[in-house]
């Protein structure tokens, strides 16, 4: 049985792939900074959203306090978490070839979620926030995900200016373009490291807490979210950070797309399709990205 | 080497050969399966090894040979009513042919393009099988029709392992496998020497998924039962990784001691530690990485000047 | 004597008692795999405390043939596979005497093709798929009802209330798909119209397209095979995208006491499937529910009164054979006939479960109130469900 397709479907589906697309960018986002200045790559990024899920559950279950308030608590938690993970395993692969930096993430990683299984248990949570929809005219604009589309657009666009216009923000893109000149340019490129970390595992940490209120909170669920960020970050150029926020707006509208226009089970397909397509014709990604 | 080391090699593996092969008759069914398991890591880490240890191009998606392999034999054995030999064939067959289609667009990238393009492949396989389900059952699994042959495939297994191994000792010692240690050093030089590098690490890739395929042929055969989510794990990929990684990327024995030695770590964690043997798991994962990223052989190599052919 | 001569009486006797089979009289071991990690970790987690409570219990009465009972347990992580190299072990290396079934059908579909191969009974509690039974196995038992029923409540319900169009939506693994088919085929026998089917693939959190076609198909009844996390999405985006079915009901998840906990009155008028309630009159149950959350400091789900039951029901036929034999306990399981805390038990000559019945709830008021079928419901079902924007 088929349904017939109105544009006004189309539109619907439409909003709600912009609005997955920003939390994908924001997630990303971190996981491009990580291959961009360190070369590594870094499988236990969903842990992160998964802790920082946590987190705002925790806090919102225990203290009862406003689920956006413990964005930024979350946000912070992480990045002490990242850095610690920086300066103790994840420095010794830096630079080294891609399979170290695969592998030890990855032990991070299901260590982290054999961890979080044992101390929150894999009990599903989730965080009663906000629900429902605004109507503007046919369209129905789904609450949390907007709100949690305003919160990672925000996010987002504060990095970026972090990036382009602080100090701090050029040390990290310096090391990004050329590790050697940044050291001779007198950049402590061991304490961008641990920066770099810190704020990517924030940023997932972030899209985390932002997912509380929208899905069931287990700690199994950052697995997909890494694979996703993957995805994305080839897709626009990996190192390349616009190229994250290109590839993660691009992943959600084709999602949508193909759950409308196919089936939900085809979308994971075509995402791959497109993404060796872009492959095929650009081999580092739409916005060119850096030769490794 | 000298005569008498080559005699007590030749010797101890002659025994090992016969020890193995005589096991099924006195051990016990759990003891044969595991060994099974064993052969079956080997004929994977192995694999893995040929394209990833002598290329140099990390494949993180390897898993989708086994899965392929695993459902094509399924399906020839309940829906066409082949033997199970000849579907396992089939199932190696399958999976060059889908590294053949795959290999063509992504070999042509670097790095973490490929690892994360290989990653991409073996979730798109699974989704793929997922949405046939006509033919493959789909979420539902498919089904062997009952039969208890867990002893040949115990022998059959074996024998694969011995190919793929064999295999690469014929490589590594090759003119072939010579080129393709060169493309893992610099790709560019050996571009520059005139070595067709696209259509060396094709063929490496084929011959990486035969392996596989056959195996899960196997495997699905002997457990009676697959599903999507279990055949296309992203864990095994991993593990098979950790493998060879363990035992020394790029050398003959380099897999087969990792297999072993990693799948009997695994069973002793698991069975003392129920709840927390992915922690444990990962954290072994962290510590070969760390501090022996070489490997067991790769390390002795270094240390005694051993042969590359170990 | 010589020495030696005495040596060697002394070893020979010392190597025949260690090679007698060590508890002749010792515990009787029962062995199972589990999945304590895993997609499955917590409905695992569960079984495992029913099955422990039903040991304890039996070791509380006497035991079982006047041997104390004991359990065996590993973590097959919920995976079929690793489970069947369990239940080898189980079987063949640490000799178990029985064995009971594992967490979840593809888990129990594989482990069977193993107890099968050895000839030893089991009573698998969480097998709710069909075609587990019916492949010509004669060990393996099953005590819930089959997930082809899940949502026969639902569909009877609508058809007596006149209601004409159904969309059947579920997640893409094996229990759920068994679950809409069943709904699918139901709908059709009582002259429903199926406007809409679609699989989604597990973990997907995104289903504002699928709802966006549902909505555009407008169906009277939502039937969605589910477990937990897709439950809570699809309800939350159905009151997003404002998706208004005169009945909307889940399968597994809706039952958790965890669903109201995060949807708060978003639940309100969601139709469930349970295999079973505390609330209903089976002999025994107020008594177990008391003692499970006395001992594990939670509530039992149906799939902790689900595992004690089978145990006690695999017991039960032990006591009746008088001894352990696989086929002399087989003969009771099949002519077995009795009443546990979790309802009925009688199965046919496959061990296809025949008497259990399932019952359907409604959130009404923060508390689950059955309401299907007729002879077990608590109240009648608030009908229709008022659209959202009305709530």
């Amino acid at each position: 049985m088929t349904v017939v397709l109105t544009p006004e479907m189309v539109g619907q589906v439409l909003i709600s792939g912009v609005l997955s697309g920003a939390l994908y960018a924001m997630v990303a986002l971190g996981l491009a900074l990580i291959y961009g200045v360190m070369r590594v790559i870094n499988i236990a990024h969903g842990p992160m959203l998964m802790l920082g899920a946590y987190v705002t559950f925790f806090l919102y279950s225990r203290t009862g306090m406003n689920p956006l308030l413990t964005v930024p608590v979350a946000m912070a938690a992480l990045f002490v978490v990242g850095v610690v993970l920086q300066r103790t395993l994840v420095f010794r692969v830096v630079d080294a070839p891609e399979l170290s930096s695969l592998l030890l993430t990855f032990g991070i990683s299901i260590a982290l979620v054999n961890l979080a299984q044992n101390a929150f248990t894999s009990d599903l949570r989730s965080v009663e926030y906000i629900t429902g929809s605004w109507l503007i005219g046919n369209f129905a604009l789904s609450k949390p995900r907007f709100i949690a589309f305003v919160f990672a657009a925000a996010m987002t666009g504060v990095a970026f200016l972090f990036l382009k216009a602080t100090r701090l923000g050029k040390a990290i893109r310096a090391t990004s373009q050329s590790r050697e000149v940044a050291m001779v340019c007198g950049i402590d490129v061991a304490r961008i490291h641990l920066l770099t970390f810190g704020l990517a595992s924030a940023l997932a940490a972030g899209g985390g807490a932002l997912l509380a209120v929208i899905v069931a909170i287990q700690p199994e669920m950052g697995g997909v979210w890494t694979f996703k960020s993957f995805l994305v970050i080839v897709l626009g150029g990996a190192g390349n950070y616009p190229g994250a926020l290109l590839g993660g707006l691009l992943l959600g509208l084709v999602e949508q797309l193909a759950s409308l226009f196919l089936t939900t089970q085809l979308s994971e397909v075509v995402a791959y399709v497109l993404l060796v397509l872009v492959l095929l014709v650009r081999p580092t990604g739409l916005l060119g990205g850096r030769q490794t | 080497m000298n005569a008498r080391r080559g005699w007590f090699l030749g010797a101890l593996s002659l025994s090992v050969v016969v020890a193995l092969a005589i096991y099924p008759a006195f051990g016990t069914g759990y003891g044969v399966r595991s060994t099974l398991q064993i052969f079956m890591w080997i004929a994977l880490a192995g694999s893995w090894n040929l394209i990833s240890g002598l290329t140099g191009y990390v494949s993180f998606g390897h898993v989708a040979f086994f899965g392929i392999g695993a459902y094509a034999g399924a399906i020839l054995v309940t829906s066409a009513g082949w033997s199970w030999p000849t579907a396992a064939l089939a199932g190696g067959v399958a999976a060059v042919l889908l590294a053949l289609l795959i290999g063509y667009p992504c070999l042509r990238l670097k790095g973490p393009y490929f690892a994360i393009a290989m990653l991409g492949l073996n979730e798109v396989v699974r989704a793929l099988v997922s949405y046939f389900e006509g033919l493959t059952g789909g979420g539902n699994g498919l089904s062997l029709p009952t039969a208890d042959v867990t002893r040949s495939i115990y022998y059959v297994m074996g024998l694969l392992a011995v190919v793929i191994i064999a295999g690469t000792y014929l490589i590594i010692t090759s003119r072939f496998g010579l080129r393709l240690m060169t493309i893992r050093e610099d790709e560019v030089a050996a571009e520059a020497m005139g070595i067709d590098t696209f259509h060396h690490k094709l063929a490496a890739f084929l011959l990486s998924a035969v392996g596989p395929g056959v195996a899960g042929a196997l495997t699905a055969r002997d457990q009676g039962y697959i599903e999507p989510i279990s055949v296309f794990p992203l864990a095994v990929t991993v593990t098979m990784i950790v493998m060879v990684l363990f035992g020394g990327k790029g050398t003959v024995w380099g897999p087969v001691l990792g297999a072993v030695a990693l799948f009997v770590i695994q069973e002793l964690v698991w069975a003392h530690y129920p709840y927390v043997h992915p922690l444990l798991f990962g954290a072994i994962i962290v510590a070969v990485v760390l501090l022996m990223p070489r490997g067991v052989l790769g390390l002795l190599q270094l240390k005694y000047h051993l042969p590359r052919t170990i | 004597m010589t020495f030696k001569a005495l040596g060697s009486l002394v070893l020979a006797v010392a190597v025949a008692m260690l090679s007698m089979p060590a508890d002749a009289q010792g515990p009787i071991r029962i062995g199972a795999s589990l999945s304590l990690t895993g997609t499955y970790a917590k409905l695992g987690k569960n079984q495992h405390e029913g099955y422990q409570l039903c040991i304890k219990d039996l070791n509380a009465k006497g035991g079982l043939l006047g041997r104390k009972a004991e359990l065996v347990m590993y973590d097959d992580q919920s995976l079929p596979a690793t489970a069947v190299r369990l239940y080898e072990k189980l079987i063949t290396e640490d000799k178990v005497d029985a064995v009971m079934g594992p967490y979840s059908s593809p888990v129990s579909e594989a482990a069977a093709n193993v107890t099968e191969k050895y000839k030893k009974v089991m009573v698998a509690p969480l097998a709710a798929t069909t075609s587990i039974f019916k492949k010509g196995r004669k060990y393996i038992f099953m005590v819930i009802t089959p997930a082809e029923a899940y949502l026969e409540g639902l569909i009877d319900m609508a058809a007596k209330r006149g209601l004409k169009t159904v969309a059947v939506i579920n997640e893409d693994t094996l229990f759920s798909k068994a679950a809409a088919s069943g709904a699918v085929e139901l709908a059709k026998k009582k002259g429903m119209q199926v406007v809409y089917q679609e699989a989604y693939p597990k973990g997907n959190t995104d289903f504002s397209a699928l709802l966006t076609k549902v909505r555009a198909a407008n169906p009277d009844v939502i039937a969605a095979g589910t477990y937990f996390d897709d439950a809570v999405a699809l309800t939350r985006q159905m009151k997003e995208l404002n998706v208004n079915p005169k009945m909307y009901g889940v399968t597994v998840g809706g039952d958790l006491p965890e669903f109201y906990d995060v949807l708060k009155q978003n639940a309100e008028f969601i139709y469930g499937a349970t295999q079973w309630e505390h609330t209903l009159p089976y002999p025994g149950n107020q008594e177990f529910f008391d003692a499970y959350k006395k001992e594990f400091n939670h509530e039992p789900s149906y799939h902790s009164a689900a595992g004690y039951a089978g145990c006690t029901i695999y017991a039960e036929a032990v006591k009746r054979a008088g001894s352990l034999d696989a086929d002399r306990v087989r003969e009771q399981l099949l002519k077995l006939e009795t009443k546990t805390i979790f309802g009925e038990y009688k199965v046919d000559q496959d061990g296809f479960q025949t008497a259990h019945k399932m019952v359907t709830f409604q959130w009404q008021g923060e508390k689950k109130i059955t309401v299907w079928p007729d002879d077990l419901a608590q109240a009648k079902p608030r009908f229709p469900t008022p659209p959202w924007n009305q709530r």
